[in-house]
């Protein structure tokens, strides 16, 4: 994961559900790219290749309720999103994200702030976004979270953990 | 442990559902690879989406399944026509209160109906953290906690009041919080019908939903194990983000409206929708007290001919009592299609595809736009009751005029 992403908008509502995101009848594959292929599609056949254009998602309230499909997240990756920004996410959704590598900002001002393919930056680090109507802040993601996004997800992150020095599995508690 | 901390826990069940367990496989032993799974007899696998393949690819996902399950000493596989996944998991004395319960199937907090904590996570997280070392991480959420207060007017369930809750406080009411369910109005319902509300608390984007087991929940999880538990008591001096109080006794029949689970209404707002599928099933309805409601509306009636009623037992034990009651009989005569103990038409995945302009009711749990076939078909989701009333009409009805 970048430090600091740049780029292209694409605008969505509230309440977007992962039904809508990707169709229950594609969930046969892990692959992110080959998921890609239908993200969005329920909105209209030429979303997967729209949403290839932007760089960066910005939804408003509650974004990925519904069904916890992790491909709701995978497939955005696939789709060459760098990160999602919303006025708040579904907790599924926020989860999956996190495990899969897909960057998430919770920021309720930008929804309102940017139109369809205008551009932002997002500042992990600082926690900002910075948008042509201004720049908002966001409270950063806790360092145990950032670690796993750093490597790409969940996966990535428990082999590189345990793979070192033979660390010990994590124990209950 | 406070409200934001991150704990490690150890995980009693993991359940999976036919196409849950193929995507964690696949994810187990492409990515994760070169692991054990630490407990294989904590894994509950049920066939309940592909109850009967229709395709090759549904085919070879439950045969990729069986064979993981083979590969990697799994024991506990209930093959199609089982029941439906959380339901059989309960059937088979799985669930017991104190138990740490996870699955990728959001409606996974229905088992806090059992005293149990109970959620949804993501099939990466199983394939990575739960199966090799039996384990999950979780940020501990606050807790509401939601008194229920009251009894149930003339034909109002469970069902009415757990939707009339999403539609009042909003689907995103308790983002990464736990719901605990509490009042006079639980002790009056039996186990099952207490189990909508934590089931549904998913619709309000709740992590979690609890209830305070008592000796009736004791008495159900008997009957299924043989296995020992604690009756896990509330700590007396539990801290609660806030108390709210809600009377149900106003609470009317209440149907979901497409396109979202939080679109709900009086049924008196809908009624007069024509319908073409009418389904008693999933994890909401397709109970053996679903089937008993569903008799007591369509006794010595039919259904009307415009519409198919689908019935889907939620276990095969479910669908040898209602025979021993004679509830399938009242159901046949009256027109019912009945089909095989499963999750029935949840996504269309085995059955309930729709076309443009055609419209169903069911006890369902979803209703997004496109989940069973055409997006521009409309699926409502409301109690048995409701859909009985609705399967006569051929409209969506009251039930209440049937149930003087």
């Amino acid at each position: 994961m970048e430090p600091r992403v740049k780029g292209r908008v694409i605008l969505f509502g509230d309440n977007i559900n992962t039904d809508v995101i990707i169709h229950a009848r594609h969930l046969r594959t892990i692959d992110p790219a080959e998921l890609a292929e239908h993200a969005f599609e329920v909105l209209g056949d030429e979303y997967p290749q729209k949403l290839r254009q932007f760089d960066i998602l910005v939804a408003g309230e509650n974004f990925g309720c519904g069904s916890a499909r992790e491909q709701a997240a995978s497939c955005l990756v696939g789709a060459g999103l760098k990160a999602v920004v919303a006025s708040s996410f579904a907790r599924t959704f926020f989860r999956n994200a996190i495990n899969t590598g897909l960057p998430i900002v919770e920021c309720p001002p930008v929804r309102g702030a940017v139109q369809e393919g205008e551009e932002v930056e997002i500042d992990f680090a600082r926690g900002t976004v910075t948008t042509p109507k201004g720049t908002f802040t966001f409270p950063g993601l806790p360092p145990s979270v950032m670690e796993i996004l750093a490597v790409g997800g969940l996966v990535p992150y428990l082999k590189r953990k345990f793979a070192t020095a033979g660390a010990p599995p994590p124990r209950a508690g | 442990m406070a409200p934001g901390d991150v704990v490690v826990a150890e995980v009693d069940t993991v359940i999976f559902h036919d196409l849950s367990l193929y995507l964690t496989g696949r994810t187990f032993e492409q990515e994760v690879k070169g692991q054990r799974i630490l407990h294989p007899e904590r894994v509950v696998i049920v066939f309940d989406h592909f109850f009967a393949p229709a395709t090759e690819e549904g085919a070879r996902i439950l045969q990729a399944n069986r064979e993981f399950a083979r590969r990697h000493g799994l024991p506990h596989l209930f093959d199609s026509g089982t029941g439906n996944c959380h339901y059989t998991a309960i059937q088979h004395g799985f669930i017991r209160p104190g138990a740490v319960v996870v699955g990728s199937d959001s409606h996974t907090p229905v088992h806090g109906g059992l005293g149990a904590f109970a959620t949804g996570i993501g099939n990466n997280s199983i394939a990575a953290l739960t199966l090799p070392y039996g384990t999950a991480w979780f940020r501990v959420p606050p807790t509401i906690k939601l008194l229920l207060q009251g009894s149930l007017a003339r034909g109002v369930t469970a069902r009415d009041v757990a939707q009339y809750l999403v539609g009042r406080l909003g689907e995103d009411w308790a983002g990464y919080k736990a719901i605990e369910y509490a009042g006079d109005l639980l002790p009056r319902l039996d186990v099952e019908e207490r189990l909508l509300f934590p089931l549904m608390c998913i619709d309000m984007d709740a992590k979690a939903g609890y209830i305070e087991p008592d000796e009736a929940v004791a008495a159900y999880i008997r009957q299924r194990t043989a296995q020992s538990f604690e009756l896990v008591r509330n700590d007396p001096d539990a801290v609660y983000e806030s108390v709210q109080t809600f009377d149900v006794e106003e609470v009317e029949p209440q149907v979901a409206c497409p396109p979202t689970v939080g679109h709900v209404k009086p049924v008196t707002a809908v009624a007069g929708e024509p319908i073409q599928y009418a389904e008693v099933g999933g994890t909401p309805g397709g109970r053996l007290g679903d089937l008993r409601r569903l008799a007591r509306v369509l006794d010595g009636r039919r259904v009307h001919p415009d519409v198919r009623l689908q019935v889907v037992p939620v276990t095969r034990e479910v669908f040898r009592q209602a025979l021993d009651e004679g509830i399938i009989a009242v159901l046949h005569d009256a027109g019912a299609n009945i089909f095989p103990a499963s999750s029935g038409s949840n996504q269309s995945t085995n059955m309930g595809a729709l076309t443009a302009g055609q419209a169903m009711i069911s006890t369902h749990t979803r209703n997004f736009p496109g989940r069973n076939g055409s997006p521009e078909a409309r699926i409502f989701l409301a109690s048995t009751y409701t859909v009985a009333a609705s399967a006569l009409k051929g409209r969506i009805a009251d039930p209440r005029e049937f149930l003087e």
